[in-house]
């Protein structure tokens, strides 16, 4: 069986229920925005360790603040997994599955690194005080486990891209491996472009962190400048080995790609760049340059992820596979009910964030304005009308079924 | 046919069940707890009483940790497990149901939001915009029952769905409504048990009493409707399910619900009488009860869907058993049974693609993989052994074992056998080798 028709013979019968490009686009932003709290989530449990081990007064309140931030990052970035981790099995089926059933025990061992090092970063942050030095061997535990989390993701997105191997892989003579218990493909200079910008993003954060609280008149001005002033040269020279990463990368691609032509890579490369001109000049005034920066950096995340969408169609294009090809079974109505959720989502979720943003803001009790207010009373009738929608349709369904 | 994955003794079908299992303990805390922080911090605002804040921050603290470290991860770790064990039915659901899911994301999006900002700002912001991110949290967090539902219920009776495959035909379907009114009720059952334990850590006795008093009596009420709700769900299920659920279904999942149940009702009413005498030891034992019960349930909905992993279209071995015509998918029998299964299939050593005498047995084992180890370990022991049954069985003649395949079909609970006359010698050949 050659690989084409292998991949056409995996590939669901059900086709998908809407246009490809909807779920692709769905898929890089989602994937750009995870990514983002990944690289936050590493970036800050090992900022957190190493103020710990450092000690002093300004390093260990840094190492408080920054394990209460990889907290809610890790939090953040197993939510915002999801969506790509769902889009992902709708367009690439058949090379999402089988890469995972290969390396299947190590699928499930994702799981439990995951959880391991999250509960040991939850240990770290709430049991830190008054301990010894000794103690951040949680801390170093748990960074640990979130890289060797981050190869084991890795090795399934690289296999993924390699059907002509998959044969190999799972075939000894006449019988089949079905342990599940290795991972075949590593690509170093490719990992390395997912992990590096991590301290590059900690820099980012800790200048947004100067930034936010500048107006609060309980905090230690010259502490929150140390932190920015940091936060800057991390970001500046982290971005800058990214660099070097992303081009030993590109060299280490199969020729036939002609991958530095690419449009996506062009793009992704100049935003890349720009990001690293910009950072360079932040260092004069980190809390200035903080939020643009970190709008510029997401941009610079979001052209990279696309870039890789680029090569991974690249890689796949090989063997004749485009997503763009895909059996549709158009469904408008669950379509809709998704689209019209999505801003019904946006628009609680900013209210939230909001009144997190604004009593940080505020050294004492917030007390919201009346449009704060209104915004939450319309969050709340929102998902009692998306109920009551959701409800009427499936008692209209259910009678005209079964009554 | 993706690769198979057999994990020595258990099958990869026990570790999602495994999985599945341990996430209904913080899952449904999930959806829970926030309706009885509701109660306590409205309280505390109407009566000014500032201390039952203490109770809200641990409770909020368990929700946080164990819900949103552990709860969120076996919730993904629900979705790998499923990947490995049961690729086809996985990726099934997600082509039909991908827009369902992405929506549950986008509440689950607001939950992880609203949990993080609710406890970080307890005693930050005035008590009602508190009170107000509680309620979206609440109202969020069911939505995504409402929605999980009809995917499970789906699973087991798709309703209209083959003949139209409608996604709301499919999601709406007979055991739906009933399925989520279980969820619904035991859910305030579940919550009671944990806010009673964490009651069991709090300093001030009064709010103790009012913690535990309250939670009594919401976990009997729960409960109560739930057992209610449950005669409604069994009625509502379809016949074969009915006929699994007198023959194949083991007696100690009905009795794990029955003395769960009846031990919980003791344990809230004793609760109710005597609230400050409940230590943290007993609280968490009572969960684990509790646990039991709804462990006992779960299973029981799992193996009512047999032989089916998406009941009137895909077998438990991936296998699609019936054509769904709206959506040009065809049943894929006559194919197998024509060009057979170790041709077809991609995943298949080549030596192994033509059936000889010098093959015969390995052909017949990766048969076995393919089409029995979803549900059979091919190990001397473990789940449901394949040498066990076929030393139980006493099959030493291959013809015997081929009349048997044979029949397959005509058990509730057992996929028909599909593939070559020569595929079938093969593996009839390799059940018997089992019996030596």
């Amino acid at each position: 069986m050659d690989v084409g028709t292998m991949i056409n013979t995996l590939q669901d019968p059900m086709g998908i229920p809407f246009y490809p490009i909807l779920f692709q686009v769905l898929m890089v932003i989602t994937f750009a925005l995870h990514i983002m709290f990944v690289n936050f989530a590493i970036g800050t449990i090992s900022l957190s360790v190493y103020a710990y081990l450092k000690g002093g007064e300004y390093w260990r309140q840094l190492s408080k603040s920054m394990a209460r931030a990889a907290t809610s990052s890790i939090s953040m970035a197993i939510l915002l997994g999801v969506a790509p981790l769902l889009f992902v099995q709708v367009i690439y089926d058949p090379f999402w599955y089988v890469s995972n059933t290969l390396s299947a025990a190590w699928v499930i061992g994702f799981i439990l690194i995951l959880m391991t090092a999250y509960s040991l970063t939850y240990v770290f942050y709430l049991k830190r005080d008054s301990k010894s030095n000794s103690f951040a061997i949680f801390g170093i535990i748990a960074f640990a486990f979130f890289i060797f989390a981050g190869v084991i993701m890795h090795a399934l997105g690289y296999q993924l891209l390699q059907p002509e191997k998959w044969l190999d892989w799972y075939v000894r003579g006449n019988t089949a491996d079905t342990s599940g218990v290795s991972l075949h493909a590593f690509q170093l200079s490719r990992f390395l472009h997912f992990i590096v910008p991590s301290f590059a993003m900690a820099g980012i954060l800790l200048m947004l962190y100067a930034w936010y609280f500048k107006d609060r008149n309980d905090k230690d001005k010259e502490y929150l400048q140390w932190a920015g002033k940091m936060g800057a040269n991390m970001a500046f020279v982290f971005t800058a080995i990214q660099a070097a990463v992303g081009f030993w990368w590109l060299l280490s691609l199969p020729s036939e790609f002609r991958f530095f032509l690419d449009p996506f890579f062009l793009i992704g490369a100049g935003l890349g760049i720009v990001l690293l001109v910009y950072l360079y000049s932040a260092r004069k005034d980190p809390v200035r340059y903080a939020v643009p920066g970190i709008l510029l950096a997401f941009l610079t995340i979001l052209g990279m992820s696309y870039t890789r969408e680029s090569l991974r169609m690249k890689y796949l294009g090989r063997f004749d596979y485009s997503i763009f090809n895909y059996k549709l079974n158009l469904d408008y109505g669950s379509t809709l009910l998704f689209l019209s959720t999505f801003v019904v989502g946006l628009v609680i979720a900013g209210y939230l964030l909001s009144v997190a943003y604004k009593s940080g803001k505020t050294a004492g009790e917030y007390v919201p304005t009346p449009s704060m207010n209104r915004w939450g009373k319309v969050s709340i009738a929102l998902l009692l009308i998306w109920i009551a929608i959701v409800a009427g349709l499936g008692i209209a369904i259910s009678v005209k079924n079964y009554l | 046919m993706y690769p198979i994955w057999e994990v020595p003794n258990l099958s990869a079908g026990i570790i999602l069940g495994i999985i599945a299992t341990f996430h209904i303990l913080p899952s449904h805390l999930s959806v829970s707890a926030m309706w009885f922080n509701l109660y306590v911090e409205t309280k505390a605002y109407r009566e000014n009483r500032p201390e039952y804040l203490e109770f809200i921050k641990k409770y909020t603290l368990l929700l946080l940790v164990f819900a949103y470290v552990l709860g969120s991860l076996s919730g993904v770790g629900i979705w790998y497990s499923a990947t490995v064990a049961n690729p086809r039915g996985l990726s099934g659901l997600i082509h039909n149901y991908v827009w369902g899911w992405a929506a549950e994301w986008v509440f689950f999006i607001v939950e992880v939001v609203g949990i993080f900002v609710y406890y970080y700002t307890l005693n930050k912001v005035d008590i009602k915009t508190h009170l107000k991110i509680g309620w979206i949290f609440a109202i969020a967090s069911w939505i995504t029952m409402i929605i999980i539902t009809g995917i499970l219920s789906f699973m087991l009776s798709p309703g209209k769905w083959p003949q139209t495959g409608n996604f709301f035909d499919g999601f709406f379907n007979q055991t739906y409504w009933s399925q989520l009114f279980v969820r619904t009720t035991v859910m305030f059952g579940i919550g009671a048990g944990y806010a009673i334990a964490v009651s069991a850590r709090l300093k001030n006795d009064d709010v103790r009493k009012l913690v535990v008093k309250t939670a009594s009596r919401w976990g009997i009420a729960g409960l109560v409707l739930g057992a209610l709700a449950v005669q409604w769900y069994l009625k509502a299920l379809p016949e074969n399910a009915h006929g699994l659920l007198g023959s194949i279904v083991p007696k100690g999942l009905k009795t794990g619900m029955v003395v769960s149940f009846s031990a919980m009702i003791l344990y809230f009413v004793y609760a109710h009488i005597k609230p400050l005498t409940i230590r943290i030891v007993p609280a968490v034992l009572a969960i684990a009860v509790l646990f039991v019960g709804i462990w006992s349930a779960e299973r029981m909905r799992e193996i009512i869907r047999k032989p089916y992993v998406i009941s009137h279209y895909m077998y438990s071995n991936q296998i699609i058993g019936s054509d769904v015509r709206s959506k040009g998918v065809k049943a894929e029998a006559d194919l197998i049974n024509e060009r057979g299964i170790l041709k077809i299939a991609p995943f298949v050593p080549s030596g192994l693609r033509d059936i000889n005498e010098g093959n015969k047995l390995q052909a017949g084992k990766m048969i076995a993989i393919i089409e029995c180890s979803s549900c059979h370990v091919l190990d001397e022991n473990g789940l449901r052994s394949l040498p066990k049954m076929m030393k139980g069985l006493g099959f030493k003649d291959a013809e015997v074992v081929e009349g048997f395949l044979d029949a397959l079909g005509g058990y509730l609970h057992m996929p028909p056998f599909y593939g070559t006359a020569a595929e079938k010698k093969a593996l009839a050949a390799y059940l018997v080798s089992l019996n030596k």
